[in-house]
């Protein structure tokens, strides 16, 4: 205690340092202050707005894609849930990560989940090197945007849904995996329309960067809207041929978003507290897809692809020649529509593309449309028009058929030696002679005007698949290609629908429909409806005339009349495959193709090549024209021998869903007796 | 009045030289303190979510410590002054014997099932120990460099033995008491100049080598605060955006959506500072920053008015304490200085840090009670 009495030390050398400090404290504090203002006051609205986006995730909502129906509401093509299982590298093999270091101490890391989600899936030994490969590989940096993170690594697609409920059973052990519902194309059908309808797949770099070009992502929403107005993104569905291609912006819809709050986890939070956060608008419901009811009746389809069986390949149109609606488009050898559109796992799509494009009959070519071929025979209706519109023949005068013509050098042949022939036994018989007479009178230039007038070698303007023009030549058009003169045969050939004149079955079918109306050029459709997804119609296509066709109704009816021998008149070249109890008028057609085999060619091949284009169109029924059908079979040979007996069985087959349609037979229960009920319907029709 | 009839009791007089202004500064801070802990800890699961019971534990106990030692009259400590600073060291060489290694630093001494940090005390023994130096050592005219020898030796040995831990941390607080100390002193211009160039020698070597990979890591951090933002500049960009997002008026109370979230880590220790200021906004933080300010120049008026060398220089190295700990941990937290870990008084949670700063208020309410003129012959054991 003795210390606490000596007096108190001086205190004096401190004395004049409190108020140095006592400044620099304060100086100190307002620096801190300062800066606090700066950030809380100054720049608090961009801070509030960067802790706003921590929490806020626009959650995209998916739309689904429209169904396609047939005329009879069967739907063609929709979607189906499948799932897919991904996993985010960085969390499901955290391992895989390199080390961090926080505090001088390596950050822990979470414990895989790899192995469970392996077990859960039943990977082989195989897939799970594979994979761990991949997730390795992704995880060499784990920076904020590397792959580690931000690209998912697809394990699995259209995962079973036993399945999916074990993964979430155990959702706890399996950090990282992520369950993908992705809906997936589902056509019932098959491979039935599959040109006409086409296929989706996913949208290619070329096309996504022309909806969203660089700096995209930066662009107001207005101006994103107005770049891609259909929302596209990566890895989305589009429809990549056909009806699903050309009425995407239709069947698309649009997504919806909602505004979720997550920590900093990743885990959805909720309840007032969270939703209190959620700033306006909070979502935008998603619009579904329109739906589209086609004019097609599949059922007639499968007619279709039922008749054409034994026939490796070719194309069929069948329209309705009242009002221009397409009642069947099929082309032959068609695709797995499944298949390509990945509704069978991504590795089917590879193998299906490789195997259709490597085929000799152009699978992948939408023949009704997008293949020109010479029409033959089937031409012969609009050379005949030319002349008798022109008065250049006198339709009733014969001309004599011996089997052959010598024009100049060259011999120009008929089918058979038909003697003496007038205009109608001429088209009925298809007399080759008559017409080289007829052709050489009227000239090539008013063929081509007929023919171009009832739409020949010209596009209809139908969208689902490329249209091939064809081609109508004329005089000017040989002055273009050909250096050397003009020559006679090259109007013979055209009046009789060889050499350069092609034609899409389509248009032929178009042009034979206005043959059977009198003289009404429809605009082929497809579509019938558009419809909103509980079914409200928004738009209907009425039919649409593309033009009246300049025909003296006597010279038209003479012609069909011809049409109506084809089939009826014991010379008609339709007559031997006829049904007699079909009312069917019509013009075969036997094109020569010009093959000229390649060298190593595989004989068969070749042979197959070099046969001929077998064509039949048929309107019917012939006394009240409701359809017509253009049956085009690809190197089948002869017209009459083949191409006919398939036109009669679609035709029989429309009649009998016409009856069947309008309650006079009961719908066949098995297939044996559908000949029966056909005919039993035919009873009823007549 | 009544201390001029001289005839009140003990008691009467500690009710009048009771400095009411420090235990209310101190009150309020411990009081928001553990406030703005149950709103950090709030979102915690296992461990720290009742920190703040645990806390209000320490704020009692390291009340009635502080009472104790602002009972006894400090020239007892003057006494002891160099016994406590070498029981002080002795515990700092025990971590190294005792302690465990968490994250890399061995910092904690454990007794049963609780575990106390001796650089925290460590920072009140080196006040003690230099408040005996200088009250033995009175000077009027500049003291030389010689002179400062003693002293520098007194910082040097718990400034290494913490660097050592490593705990940069606390052995830059230690430092910075020193000099704060050394500050109050007057020393001849030559010897400053001289000090100043050691300084700029030592400083850049101490840069280059002296620091662990960790540490150079946050500095960097520090210097480009937009990169990194998922490993080193986590914490401070988030604690950056949080106290953004207080604006003027805060979020309310438990409604700071970087805390509520998760964004914010070490919210209970190094990082109490952001919830505030999420949750009451520049208002509220800037009421905190003058309470701290506050609290600081009151200490340096105690000292002012302390009666002897060793009472002003205990109570200026308390304020520095408090000083230095509330610049660094919110500077760090706003993002004006890199990630050092030093924790915000009275609010971050932890035994040794609260007992710590509270016996050092303890010494200052000390301090001030006894700076009434008291006749050497009516002194006591309290000294009032």
């Amino acid at each position: 205690m003795t210390n606490l009495l000596v007096p108190r030390s001086d205190v004096g050398e401190f004395r004049k340092r409190y108020k140095w400090m006592a400044l620099f404290a304060v100086l100190a504090l307002l620096a801190v202050a300062t800066h606090l203002f700066r950030l809380q006051v100054l720049a608090g609205t961009e801070y509030s707005a960067i802790a706003h986006e921590n929490i806020i995730r626009r959650v995209v909502m998916p739309t689904t894609r429209g169904v396609i129906r047939d005329v009879n509401g069967k739907v063609l093509a929709s979607s189906r849930p499948s799932y897919d299982v991904e996993v985010v590298p960085g969390r499901v093999m955290p391992s895989a990560r390199p080390v961090r270091y926080r505090g001088g101490q390596i950050v822990a890391r979470d414990p895989d989940s790899w192995p469970k989600l392996a077990e859960v899936l039943r990977l082989n030994p195989e897939e799970r090197r594979t994979f761990e490969a991949r997730i390795r590989a992704a995880c060499s940096s784990d920076e904020d945007k590397s792959p580690c993170w931000k690209t998912p690594i697809l394990v699995r697609e259209d995962v079973p849904r036993d399945v999916i409920a074990e993964l979430k059973q155990h959702t706890d052990e399996l950090a990282g995996v992520e369950v993908v519902s992705a809906p997936v194309r589902f056509y019932p059908y098959k491979n039935l329309g599959a040109h006409m309808l086409g296929y989706v797949a996913e949208i290619d770099a070329e096309t996504l960067a022309k909806f969203r070009p660089r700096g995209y992502d930066d662009l107001p929403r207005e101006d994103q809207q107005r770049e891609n107005p259909l929302g596209y993104e990566a890895g989305d569905t589009v429809g990549a041929t056909g009806i699903e291609h050309a009425w995407e912006s239709y069947l698309r819809g649009q997504r919806g978003w909602e505004k979720r709050v997550v920590d900093a986890r990743g885990r959805y939070r909720s309840g007032p507290e969270a939703e209190r956060l959620v700033d306006p608008p909070g979502n935008l419901d998603p619009i579904p897809g329109r739906d589209l009811r086609l004019s097609v009746d599949i059922e007639l389809e499968q007619a279709i692809e039922k008749a054409m069986r034994p026939h490796a390949a070719g194309a069929v149109v069948a329209v309705d020649v009242r009002t221009g609606g397409l009642l069947a488009l099929y082309s032959k050898p068609d695709f797995e529509l499944n298949d390509l559109s990945g509704g069978a796992g991504r590795a089917r799509v590879r193998e299906t593309f490789n195997r259709l494009y490597a085929d000799a009959l152009r699978p992948m070519v939408d023949k009704t449309m997008s293949g020109a071929f010479q029409p033959g025979s089937t031409m012969k209706p609009f050379s005949a028009l030319a002349a008798l519109q022109d008065h250049v023949i006198e339709p009733d005068q014969s001309e004599k058929c011996e089997g052959y013509v010598t024009f100049g050098r060259r011999i120009f042949r008929c089918s058979h030696v038909h003697g003496r022939v007038r205009l109608r036994e001429a088209i009925a018989r298809s007399c080759n002679v008559y017409f080289f007479h007829l052709a050489e009178m009227t000239g090539m230039d008013r063929i081509a005007r007929v023919a171009q007038a009832f739409g020949l070698g010209q596009k209809t303007g139908l969208g689902p698949n490329p249209e091939a023009p064809g081609r109508i030549p004329t005089r000017s058009w040989y002055a273009l290609r050909y250096r050397g003169q003009f020559r006679i045969g090259f109007t013979l050939n055209m009046a009789i629908g060889e050499g350069d004149v092609t034609v899409t079955p389509l248009q032929l079918a178009m042009a034979y429909g206005a043959l059977a109306n009198g003289g009404t050029l429809y605009q082929p459709q497809i579509v019938e409806a558009v419809q909103t997804s509980d079914g409200a119609v928004e738009q209907e296509f009425p039919p649409r005339v593309r033009r009246q066709i300049p025909v003296d109704p006597d010279d038209l009816r003479r012609v069909t009349d011809a049409l109506l021998d084809v089939v009826k008149d014991p010379n008609g070249t339709a007559y031997p495959a006829r049904d007699p109890q079909l009312d069917v008028a019509g013009k075969t057609g036997t094109a020569q193709t010009g093959y000229v085999p390649k060298k190593d060619e595989d004989p068969k091949t070749a042979w197959f090549l070099s046969q001929n284009h077998a064509w039949f169109c048929a309107i019917a029924p012939a006394h009240a024209p409701e359809i017509v059908v253009a049956v085009l079979v690809e190197h089948g040979g002869s017209g009459p021998e083949v191409a006919v007996p398939v036109a009669m069985q679609i035709v029989r087959e429309y009649e009998r869903l016409k009856a069947v349609r309008l309650g006079h037979a009961p719908p066949p229960k098995a297939p044996p007796t559908s000949g029966k009920a056909a005919a039993h319907a035919k009873e009823h029709v007549q | 009045m009544r201390l001029r009839s001289g005839d009140v009791g003990a008691l009467g007089r500690v009710r009048d030289h009771f400095d009411w202004t420090l235990f209310i500064t101190v009150a309020a801070l411990a009081v928001i303190g553990v406030i703005n802990l149950y709103s950090a800890t709030s979102v915690a699961r296992g461990v720290h979510a009742e920190d703040y019971i645990q806390q209000i534990y320490w704020l009692v106990g390291g009340g009635l410590l502080a009472t104790v030692v602002a009972a006894i009259d400090y020239r007892h400590y003057e006494r002891l002054g160099y016994a406590l600073y070498a029981g002080g060291v002795v515990l700092l060489l025990l971590v190294f014997i005792l302690g465990r290694e968490i994250r890399g630093s061995s910092r904690w001494i454990y007794i049963g099932s609780y575990s106390f940090q001796p650089s925290e005390f460590m920072k009140l023994f080196l006040v003690v120990a230099l408040a005996k130096y200088l009250h033995d050592d009175p000077r009027l005219d500049g003291r030389t460099l010689k002179d400062l020898v003693a002293p520098t030796l007194i910082a040097a040995v718990p400034t290494a033995l913490v660097l050592l831990q490593p705990d940069l941390g606390t052995a830059l607080i230690l430092i910075l008491v020193f000099v704060s100390i050394c500050a109050l002193t007057r020393i001849q211009t030559r010897s400053l100049v001289w000090l100043g160039v050691a300084t700029g020698v030592v400083a850049p070597v101490f840069w280059s080598y002296g620091l662990r990979g960790y540490q150079n890591e946050r500095i960097n951090a520090w210097l480009n605060p937009n990169e990194n933002i998922l490993g080193y500049n986590w914490d401070p960009h988030q604690a950056r955006i949080a106290v953004g997002n207080g604006g003027w008026f805060g979020q309310g109370f438990m409604k700071g959506s970087q805390n509520q979230f998760l964004f914010l880590h070490e919210q209970h220790s190094d990082f109490p500072f952001p919830v505030f200021a999420e949750e009451w906004g520049f208002v509220g933080s800037l009421a905190l920053v003058m309470l701290y300010g506050f609290l600081v120049l009151w200490c340096l008026r105690v000292a002012s008015s302390a009666k002897d060398r060793f009472g002003a220089v205990l109570a200026v190295g308390v304020g520095s304490i408090v000083f230095w700990h509330a610049v660094f941990n919110l500077g760090m937290a706003t993002g004006l200085l890199p990630v050092v870990g030093v924790t915000l008084p009275l609010f971050s949670y932890g035994g040794s840090s609260v007992m710590t700063v509270l016996i050092g208020i303890g010494f200052v309410m000390n301090v001030s009670m006894r700076r009434f003129y008291a006749s050497p012959t009516r002194t006591t054991l309290l000294g009032l």
